[in-house]
């Protein structure tokens, strides 16, 4: 029943619209183009290109200041600085660090230390309430508004089962990373309403600092524990070494999950049901767009994923695990295939 | 079915309608039967084509991403909903190269996988090959990524499909064509004996009586048409010789008064004394006007009525699972059950206090009074939204239906009260039963057609027609001639006469538990689970009124004679149990049919014979209480029968299954017409054993 649920309503999203974006009727040309400061973390990707090219769509002129920290939080504090001399329009930022260090948690935030006269967007923000930076989802109560983009774990969870059954769940996770943590306690919780069990094994710490080489060993025992699927979590150090994770799964014939679509698109995880970036960023630009043009107050703006989710499977790893997808899943997934024959 | 004395004109009208009707209605059927058939052939290849290409295509897809064909994950899942959402198709195969059934949905693999490996599809073309195996017309279209031919997929039709479907529309249209008929004949007795019949007789008794110097009466009623004219013609001439005999009556007076000659005296006494002898007159100054009661003219209202109550007989269980499954954390069983058995509780309940009401206010306004609740309570059913309102209007429906049947039947007794009452109760039978063969019949072809809400708006309508024609009918006829209340006594004595006792609940409670739990409640929803269409289970159902119709009369004959009466009865109990008891060895549909004729025969046979057994047993009782509240009595009491019979059948679903309910529910109706057959065998039966009881 969940199972067909689940299906249906991938079905139904396949119809509905990309993103939110309404028929905006095109606004005036400006003289001078609205001036955005994003802030990246891990360089220009797939939902920075969804950002901009809503601009570019809807014809709305715009001059982006981009500015990558390249994982390094200690630059942060520049661009803070920066963007406040630019006097820009409108500050944009990627993930959880740089939101969070930019325009500071709402117990924290600091208008010497953070952004807040100048409003701002979010985008990648695996807990936006979790991670403190709004109270609730319907409004952020100040001058910043932004997007989520994890699907909800019970849905994930259906996916993986409208897979295969799931009776053992195994998770390879950073204990350093909330986002991580937080998914092992959602995980083990549903599954005590969903009936599964999990194996959740931490990577070894070495010097305060998750150990990458530790990665296939922790696999390897989270295979032997007898689990059916290798979930991994929205985990920035996980996505940064998912090769070796992803190698390490394949290597242990062990399937894997993916929250987030790097894994399953830039590696070799075998499936994941995720909203993808590109479609995040356009959103996040929709509600830029709200606040450049139409005006909008942020706080009246509330925060919430696309209406489309993704259903990614990689083929490549689907043929080298000869664990093939159900006919029903086939028909309606997104299939990462780049060796695809004619 | 009483055709009176008027039965070769009735004969004659009836052939005439079944010639005006049949002959119309059988053209224009043949004619759309012939185009839906030649439309549907085309269609139905076109649609396999595209199911099959559509499918071919999404494991053209699958194969083409790597996937080997013979590794396919969840093709049964995928191929349920395409299944699910085209009846016609039967299965769906996938077959590798060489013809081996690699997954297959619907259909046994022995009987396609020696055709398809003997099949030469290797040429086949993208068209795909059509080919007859067995009862099925199989299209194998190929899958051949890259050109490179690797499987086959097979899309399954029945060839019987397109049959099949012509006759269920020619079932549905020759029901349709036999209620009309029905219908129409029933409104040809009414017209016929309200307008013709009924005023001729009238005239008839009149001039009868005149004949026999009895011109104290005059035909009342009459219309403003040919016999209204000829009985007024009739009332005028005997009100002509009325007026002639009181005039002829002042004049003797008078030549009493004024001539003293004593002889002319004489003369005129004697005149006056034959002419009393002879004739006789009114003696309130002016002929009476005679009307008559005819236990015919309720028939078409009654007859209305009841078809409106039958049109759900097929289904209601269904609709009630269709509008709520939840009430009170009761199974879903005891939920369909409930309905059936509150409303036949109600009719329980409704019955001495309409029997009440009839003496006080007679039975055409507790007829009319009982259509109010009727009418509201098909339209609420119709718009319920869950079980407890459902419920209720069902619970409405049982008093307006308690209140019109049982304001029929006093009309009926009224209506015979010197005449033959058996033949009276003949016309309430036969109306109850004509009706409840077109009514369950027509109710599942108009539930298939228009769905189960708009059926009950159409049985509103009935009872509203119902009321339109009693309210016009009886108002011309004479005020219910007031029935001496019978005096109510402790009807709950009666059980202490064990053979009464006996009777009821080893006969009588059992076979109302079997019409109610079995073919009411059971029947619908274990037909529906073998994936039956509404318009099938209704013509299923039909066989118990069809069976009974010709049992009836034949047992009623028996009936007669007091010596086969506990007999029958006892024959009854047993044939309907042990009917019940059939699906233990016999495949379901066939055990179920017999099941249900076997009902049939068994209430055909008892029913007569056990009304007819009250007098004999409860000869005291009936003296002293009356019959009237005796029979009464003993309605109530199988009404009993009825209520609890869905939901012992309810309460057995759960420990046994559908099936396993209709052999407990069989067990208990048989081991007590076992006891009631032992009983009555032992103490003998018989007319003298109870005169002698009488005269202890």
């Amino acid at each position: 029943m969940r199972r067909r649920d689940i299906l249906a309503g991938l079905a139904g999203l396949g119809a509905a619209a990309a993103c939110a974006a309404p028929a905006v009727a095109a606004p005036e040309k400006r003289a001078k183009p609205f001036r955005i400061y994003m802030a990246l973390f891990r360089g220009w990707e797939e939902c920075a290109q969804g950002f901009k090219d809503y601009f570019t769509n809807q014809g709305i002129p715009v001059e982006l200041i981009v500015r990558d920290a390249a994982q390094d939080k200690s630059k942060l504090p520049e661009f803070v600085a920066e963007a406040k001399s630019l006097g820009v329009d409108l500050v944009f930022t990627w993930g959880t660090t740089v939101t969070q260090e930019m325009l500071g948690t709402i117990d924290s935030v600091d208008p010497t230390k953070h952004i807040t006269h100048i409003p701002a967007v979010f985008a990648i923000v695996s807990q936006p309430v979790g991670s403190k930076m709004v109270p609730n989802l319907k409004s952020s109560g100040r001058n910043i508004t932004g997007t989520s983009y994890l699907v909800p774990i019970e849905t994930q969870v259906n996916l993986i089962q409208s897979y295969r059954p799931l009776n053992r769940l195994g998770i390879v996770y950073n204990t350093l990373e909330k986002n991580s943590v937080g998914a092992v306690d959602e995980l083990t919780e549903l599954g005590k309403q969903m009936n599964f069990t999990i194996s959740a094994v931490p990577v070894d710490l070495v010097d305060g600092k998750p150990s990458v080489t530790t990665i296939p060993a922790k696999v390897a025992k989270v295979k032997a524990d007898g689990v059916d699927f290798l979930y991994i979590p929205p985990d920035t150090f996980l996505n940064v070494n998912r090769d070796i994770l992803t190698q390490a799964a394949l290597d242990q014939k062990l399937p894997t999950f993916a929250a987030a679509e790097n894994p399953v698109l830039n590696s070799m995880a075998l499936f994941g049901g995720v909203y993808r970036y590109y479609t995040v960023g356009q959103l996040t630009a929709y509600k830029a767009e709200q606040i450049l043009v139409h005006k909008k107050a942020p706080a009246d703006i509330p925060i919430d994923p696309p209406k489309r989710l993704s259903l990614i499977i990689n083929m490549p790893v689907v043929r080298q695990l000869g664990f093939y997808p159900p006919m029903n899943l086939l028909g309606l997934a997104e299939i990462n295939d780049p060796d695809a024959r004619p | 079915m009483k055709l009176d004395s008027s039965r070769s004109l009735l004969i004659r009208l009836f052939i005439l309608a079944v010639v005006v009707l049949v002959a119309p209605m059988t053209l224009i059927s043949l004619r759309a039967m012939g185009e839906f058939e030649q439309g549907m052939n085309p269609e139905m290849d076109k649609k396999a084509a595209a199911i099959g290409r559509d499918v071919a295509a999404q494991v053209d897809r699958a194969v083409g991403y790597g996937i080997p064909v013979d590794k396919l994950v969840g093709v049964e899942e995928f191929f349920a909903p395409v299944l699910t959402a085209n009846p016609e198709i039967r299965y769906l195969a996938i077959t590798d190269k060489i013809g081996r059934v690699l997954f297959l949905r619907g259909a046994e693999k022995d009987e396609l996988e020696p055709h398809y490996q003997a099949a030469d599809l290797e040429m086949s073309s993208a068209e795909g090959i059509k080919a007859s195996i067995g009862t099925y017309l199989d299209l194998a279209l190929p899958v051949a990524p890259r050109g490179n031919l690797i499987a086959h997929v097979h899309v399954g039709f029945d060839q019987g499909y397109v049959v099949s479907k012509l006759h269920d529309i020619l079932y549905d249209v020759l029901v349709v064509m036999a209620a009309s008929l029905i219908i129409a004949f029933e409104i040809l007795l009414f017209v016929v004996f309200f307008n013709v019949t009924g005023p001729l007789k009238l005239v008839g008794e009149v001039v009868e009586r005149a004949r026999h110097g009895d011109l104290s009466h005059v035909p009342g009623g009459a219309s403003g048409d040919e016999v209204g004219r000829f009985v007024r013609a009739v009332a005028a001439s005997i009100r002509n010789v009325d007026d002639l005999y009181r005039q002829l009556m002042a004049y003797i007076d008078e030549v009493r008064t004024a001539h003293f000659d004593k002889g002319v005296v004489e003369k005129v006494g004697d005149v006056e004394a034959r002419i009393s002898f002879q004739f006789r007159f009114s003696n309130t100054g002016k002929p009476l006007v005679l009307h008559q009661r005819r236990a015919t003219d309720i028939r078409l209202p009654l007859f209305l009525f009841v078809f409106a109550e039958e049109l759900s007989r097929a289904f209601m269980p269904l609709y009630v699972r269709e509008v709520g499954q939840s009430l009170f954390g009761l199974s879903p069983e005891m939920i369909m059950a409930l309905p059936i058995a509150v409303f036949m509780a109600c009719i329980a309940l409704a019955s001495p206090f309409s029997s009440r009401l009839i003496d006080r206010l007679g039975a055409r306004r507790v007829f009319l009074i009982g259509l109010v609740p009727a009418i509201a309570g098909y339209v609420m059913t119709g718009a319920a939204v869950g079980v407890i309102d459902l419920v209720l209007w069902r619970a409405i429906t049982g008093l307006g239906y308690a209140l019109v049947t049982m304001a029929c039947q006093s009309y009926i007794l009224g209506a015979n009260h010197h005449s033959n009452r058996s033949q009276g109760m003949g016309v309430f039978v036969g109306a109850v039963l004509t009706a409840s063969i077109c009514g369950t019949a027509m109710g599942g072809v108009l539930a298939e057609r228009v769905g189960f809400r708009a059926t009950f708006f159409v049985s509103a309508v009935l009872v509203l027609l119902a009321g339109i024609v009693i309210s016009h009918m009886l108002d011309s006829a004479a005020p219910p001639a007031a029935v001496a209340p019978q005096p109510r006594r402790n009807t709950m004595r009666l059980f202490t006469n064990w053979r009464f006792s006996v009777l009821m609940l080893f006969a009588a409670v059992p076979s109302k538990m079997a019409l109610t739990g079995f073919l009411f409640f059971l029947v619908p929803v274990i037909l529906t689970q073998g994936d039956w269409q509404v318009a099938e289970i209704a013509r299923m159902v039909v066989l118990y009124p069809l069976v009974m119709v010709v049992v009836l009369p034949l047992a009623a004959r028996l009936a007669e004679y007091p010596g086969w009466r506990i007999a029958l009865v006892a024959l009854g109990g047993l044939i309907g149990g042990g009917g019940l008891l059939t699906s233990l060895f016999l495949p379901s549909e066939l055990s179920m049919m017999i099941a249900i004729a076997a009902l049939g025969l068994s209430h055909g046979l008892s029913a007569s014979p056990q009304l007819a057994m009250i007098p004999d047993l409860c000869w005291t009782e009936c003296r002293n209480m009356g019959q009237t509240n005796v029979l009464a009595f003993v309605r109530l009491v199988e009404r009993i029968g009825s209520t609890v019979g869905p939901l012992l059948a309810a309460a057995f679903i759960p420990v046994w299954g559908v099936d396993g309910a209709v052999v407990a529910l069989g067990g208990v109706v048989l081991a007590m017409a076992v006891l009631f057959a032992g009983a009555s065998l032992a103490y003998g039966t018989g007319p003298h054993i109870e005169a002698e009881e009488d005269l202890a």
